[in-house]
């Protein structure tokens, strides 16, 4: 076991998901043919000047809403100031002073245990452009020059790989889910940078900070801080010193390969944007936006489980967001919400995986669902019947009702009838009888296969059974 | 005061400016800089003022843009001013990796 | 000679149809290629201008601007016309988009004749800055037509054509205006989009008119004014006809001098010139006092500090990638940017984009820049303050008339100084105005400075106008 504490602090930058960039008109746009989405602006041609998107700033108090910010009021933009070819006007206009949100924090559960992930800040800035590098040379393509990004700066508060990990899928949903970024890293909508060090106690300074960058999953993030922790135990019990550095994630060796040895403070020469005046966050522009905001994961979470769902699948239907909203349209009616979650995640999701369709793209409305609902509650509807039925249900504009007596469902709902037919089974197996009074679990299950063969599944399995035992003991 | 600066420091703001200097030039900007150092120094004798920035002087609030697209241009219209492309892209000697910025 | 009528006599020959506008043109150009030697120009745009000329001749004279040729000075980018800025880096730089302001021009169906040469990036003081050498004085072609709108102000002077816009970011419409005898504006900050306008200092740029006489000013300013929504730092100040107040009674106006304009860094020529023009408006009723201003001997100092700190930003773009002058086969990304940029930029400009970078690495942006615009912003103050009592302020434009080209270019410090009556003004972002006053013994024109209250240029032209019209009757 390791005698160092690691120290773990992470930076997200997300872009944002809005129609056009930052500070041009251009599409904000992924996958598109190079240089397409562009114009003078984003290219920094002589004389142009930014505009500052609506949407943006929206979507960033939003942000700030959902990780439990605080917003400045009084916000400008600045220039930060380096030569470098994906950088169109050798300057990048961000925030540095004067960061939109700050002090906010998310709340994640480690080992069942609840902790805040404390966010030292969140700023905006636009991104760069994408270059790629082909025989020697560097062709640039500007159609990601002034994307919206936010970057969001947590305080060096973590102490695992296990907490980064956490805290970043907590991030992504919570992001995800209020329409602020698609968070997908695979395209770079979402991408994060760990600073690591360690120390052997809690009263010695931090250790050595290295900044790993370029880690393409939230699992690898994982893996990139262990190693990482990892190589700075090897050198610290070496007893070797080394610099604060810049390393990056090589996927294929599954570890941190050095990019570069920090020089003296980089200098970015930040001085206020003068294109950019003074933007002011008004309490109105704020309470605009928190309108927009849907019920979050967590809440969701404990809100179903209020309403009867297991927690386990609670959270399943969470990690769906389509079905999530779609529950979410029922929890004001009075059903059963436990059969609500197990037709949504088992026999529908099935239908839907298959298909490769999403919930709102079948005919199941609201009010056809809990029909649906009610009918599998009362016993009118079997498991097995659903099966039969599901792809009517799901592609037909049909009530449920009728969708039954079409289909010539007809149950035995009888208590008398279940009660006749079981008594004859009994009295045809006395020696099924005789095991289960010596204990024999095994009985059960024998006649309950009888009484299904004989009804062919047209009885509700839970009732026949409480019929069963009820008969047996008499 | 010394009234010149040295060739490291003339080399530094050069290097912060990316202008490539002759031996020749940076003899002449040491002193020619320094010039202007000396002058903008002065700024701290300047007490007594108000912290309040002035970004611009016209204070407006700010209007932001709708997020509607317009005014985009067509590749070809990109690479016509560049000095090099290749197809669509624009072409520069080979940069290894992505910038510090974002 | 068409070009040297009144505008609203062209206007009614253009009216009537006795002149079409081609005659105009072909009149300017053959003013220019006269003037030749003067240097004026970076760019000729003949084809072009005779082709717009020609589809004028069916289109209706709707405007007093219809049909006349304009000079635009070469920093203000106009689609597919060269655009160089006086510099090496972008002598083949073709923009593939109009300025705001050059759309504004061409709504108004005027003609735009040229490119005028002006201080490389519009750094400098006289114009000796750029890349295709100086612009000469009309007056006499062995001084300075001042800077950086020099070549602007010398085809107005040579009375190639009626109208040009400058550039002011310190003083460079109002110092050339002076040096030349012409009248140029700079507006307050906001009042005319910067969209097009190839930054030096973000903060301080301001388009302008430059013209021969007050009231042709105040028409082409009407012109090119109003928010536009591609520069945020323009203003939604309501547009106004800027003529509006001309010719109204000046008597019970107030006027102050801030003393520091009048003191000894000012030439006793210029002084005694400025103390006639006093003279003349005291006599007509206006009431002149003489008052202590704090932060103007500042102003110089923050310029400094805020004009290069900018520039080393806004300039840091020219790197030959997307659009310029790169070398030739450079080693590697790091060579394309060292050489190109020490092949392609000046001596002034390096100068100042090093001392620029300086101004704003590490901590120094705390210790300048941002201290810079804690001033500024108590100049502007200050400037309120005398505006609560005052209409306007007065005092010359320049300490000097225009001196001799060949004078030296050495000193860093000189084409600042230059300035240093004009560019307090950029510092509070107020409009100001320099007209002629008559001429000093060196038979060169002494001009007057005139600022206002933030968006109150209509007042500066009542004034000036009236000036104009007096001190014209003292020389005829």
């Amino acid at each position: 076991m390791s005698n160092y504490i690691p120290t773990i602090g992470v930076e997200v930058h997300v872009e944002l998901k809005t129609n056009t960039k930052i500070f041009s008109p251009s599409v904000n746009g992924y996958g598109q043919m190079a240089n397409s989405l562009t114009n003078v602006i984003d290219l920094g041609y002589p004389g142009t000047l930014p505009t500052l998107n609506e949407e943006v700033i929206n979507l960033a108090i939003k942000a700030c809403k959902v990780l439990n910010c605080k917003i400045r009021n009084k916000i400008n933009f600045d220039r930060k100031n380096y030569f470098y070819p994906d950088n169109p006007k050798n300057y990048q206009i961000t925030q540095f002073d004067t960061p939109i949100g700050y002090d906010g924090y998310v709340e994640i559960e480690v080992d069942g245990i609840s902790k805040k992930i404390e966010i030292e800040e969140m700023h905006i800035e636009e991104d760069t452009c994408k270059s790629t590098h082909r025989n020697n040379k560097t062709l640039l393509d500007f159609n990601r020059a002034g994307v919206p990004l936010i970057e969001i700066v947590t305080k060096p508060c973590m102490s695992s790989s296990k907490e980064a990990t956490l805290y970043l899928e907590k991030l992504k949903e919570l992001l995800f889910y209020s329409d602020i970024s698609d968070c997908k890293m695979e395209e770079g909508s979402m991408r994060a940078d760990a600073n690591v060090s360690i120390r052997k106690c809690e009263s010695d300074p931090y250790g050595t900070k290295v900044e790993v960058k370029n880690i393409g999953s939230i699992s690898n993030v994982g893996v990139a801080i262990n190693k990482e922790i990892e190589r700075q135990e090897k050198l610290y019990e070496s007893g070797e010193s080394f610099k604060e550095q810049t390393r990056r994630y090589d996927d294929k060796l599954g570890d941190t390969v050095l990019m570069r040895v920090k020089e003296t403070g980089n200098d970015y020469r930040y001085f206020p944007e003068p294109d950019i005046p003074y933007v002011y966050i008004t309490d109105e522009m704020i309470s605009n936006v928190e309108k927009t905001i849907p019920m979050l994961p967590d809440e969701r979470r404990s809100k179903y489980v209020e309403l009867g769902v297991s927690p386990f699948k609670a959270n399943k239907l969470v990690n769906n967001r389509i079905l999530s909203d779609y529950f979410n349209t029922l929890l004001d009616s009075n059903i059963n919400f436990d059969i609500a979650s197990n037709l949504l995640l088992g026999d529908i999701s099935g239908y839907l995986n298959k298909e490769e369709k999403v919930i709102t793209d079948t005919t199941l409305t609201k009010e056809r669902f809990i029909e649906l609902v009610n009918n599998i509650d009362d016993n009118t509807l079997t498991s097995r019947n659903l099966k039969d039925i599901l792809s009517k249900v799901l592609e037909s504009n049909s009530s449920i009702k009728d969708i039954i007596e079409e289909c010539g469902i007809k149950n035995i709902t009888d208590d008398d009838k279940i009660r006749k037919v079981i008594t004859n089974i009994i009295n045809n197996n006395p020696d099924s009888v005789s095991d289960y009074k010596a204990g024999k679990d095994r009985a059960i299950k024998y006649l309950m296969g009888q009484v299904m063969k004989e009804t062919k599944g047209s009885i509700n399995p839970k009732m026949a059974n409480k019929i069963l035992i009820e008969e047996l003991n008499k | 005061m010394e009234d010149k600066l040295t060739k490291e420091e003339v080399l530094h703001v050069a290097t912060l400016a990316r202008v490539k200097l002759t031996d020749e030039e940076i003899e002449k900007y040491r002193v020619e800089l320094k010039q202007l150092l000396n002058e903008v120094e002065k700024i701290n004798d300047v007490e007594g003022y108000d912290k309040e920035r002035m970004i611009a002087p016209w204070s407006d609030n700010t209007t932001l843009r709708e997020d509607k697209s317009s005014d985009m241009l067509d590749p070809k219209e990109v690479i016509k001013n560049a000095p090099k492309h290749s197809g669509n892209y624009i072409e520069v000697p080979v940069v290894i990796g992505e910038s510090e910025g974002a | 000679m068409y070009l040297d009528k009144s505008i609203k006599e062209i206007n009614n020959l253009l009216k009537n149809k006795t002149i079409k506008p081609i005659d105009l043109v072909l009149e300017a150009f053959d003013n220019i290629e006269k003037n030749k030697d003067l240097n004026a120009y970076i760019t000729l745009n003949k084809e072009e201008a005779i082709k717009k000329a020609k589809e004028l001749e069916n289109k209706e004279v709707d405007n007093i601007l219809f049909g006349l040729p304009i000079a635009i000075k070469d920093n203000i980018v106009t689609k597919d016309l060269k655009t160089t800025c006086a510099s090496h880096i972008l002598d083949n730089f073709i923009p593939i988009y109009d300025a705001t302001v050059v759309e504004k021009i061409n709504d108004k169906s005027m003609i735009i004749i040229g490119k005028t040469n002006m201080d490389e990036f519009a750094m400098g003081s006289s114009s000796r800055t750029s890349y295709f050498g100086a612009p000469k004085n009309p007056l006499n072609k062995e001084k300075i037509s001042g800077g950086s709108s020099g070549g602007s102000a010398t085809t107005i002077a040579a009375k190639d054509l009626l109208f040009a816009l400058g550039t002011d970011t310190g003083g460079s419409i109002r110092q050339p205006a002076s040096y030349t005898g012409i009248v140029g504006m700079k507006p307050t900050y906001g009042r005319v989009s910067r969209y097009g306008l190839v930054a030096f200092a973000s903060s301080l740029d301001q388009i302008g008119p430059m013209t021969r006489n007050v009231y042709d000013n105040a028409l082409l300013l009407n012109a090119i004014v109003g928010k536009d929504p591609k520069d945020l730092t323009s203003s939604s100040k309501e547009t106004e006809d800027f003529t509006r107040l001309i010719g109204e009674d000046i008597s019970n106006m107030k006027v102050a001098v801030p003393n520091y304009f009048m003191s000894d860094i000012v030439s006793d020529e210029v002084k005694d010139k400025i103390k006639e023009t006093i003279k003349i408006l005291e006599n007509n009723g206006v009431s002149v006092d003489y008052i202590d201003m704090k932060y103007l001997d500042k102003a110089m100092i923050l310029y400094q500090i805020i004009a290069m700190g900018e520039a080393s930003s806004n300039l840091a773009r020219y790197d030959g990638i997307r659009y310029g002058h790169p070398i030739d086969n450079p080693k590697d990304i790091e060579d394309l940017y060292f050489s190109t940029r020490a092949k392609g930029f000046g001596d002034e400009v390096k100068r100042r984009i090093m001392v620029g970078s300086y101004l704003l690495s590490g901590d120094n942006a705390k210790t300048y820049y941002n201290k810079a615009l804690s001033i500024r912003d108590d100049i502007k103050k200050e400037f309120s303050k005398v505006f609560e009592k005052y209409d306007l302020i007065i005092g010359p434009t320049t300490t000097t008339t225009a001196y001799n080209l060949d004078e030296d270019m050495d000193d860093p410090l000189k084409s600042f100084m230059d300035d240093v009556l004009v560019i307090p003004v950029n510092m509070a972002g107020l409009p100001a105005i320099s007209i002629p006053v008559g001429k000093a013994s060196d038979n060169m024109p002494v001009g007057l400075h005139i600022i206002g209250n933030s968006f109150d240029e209509a007042t500066i032209y009542k004034l000036a106008s009236f000036i104009e019209k007096k001190v014209g009757e003292i020389y005829e």
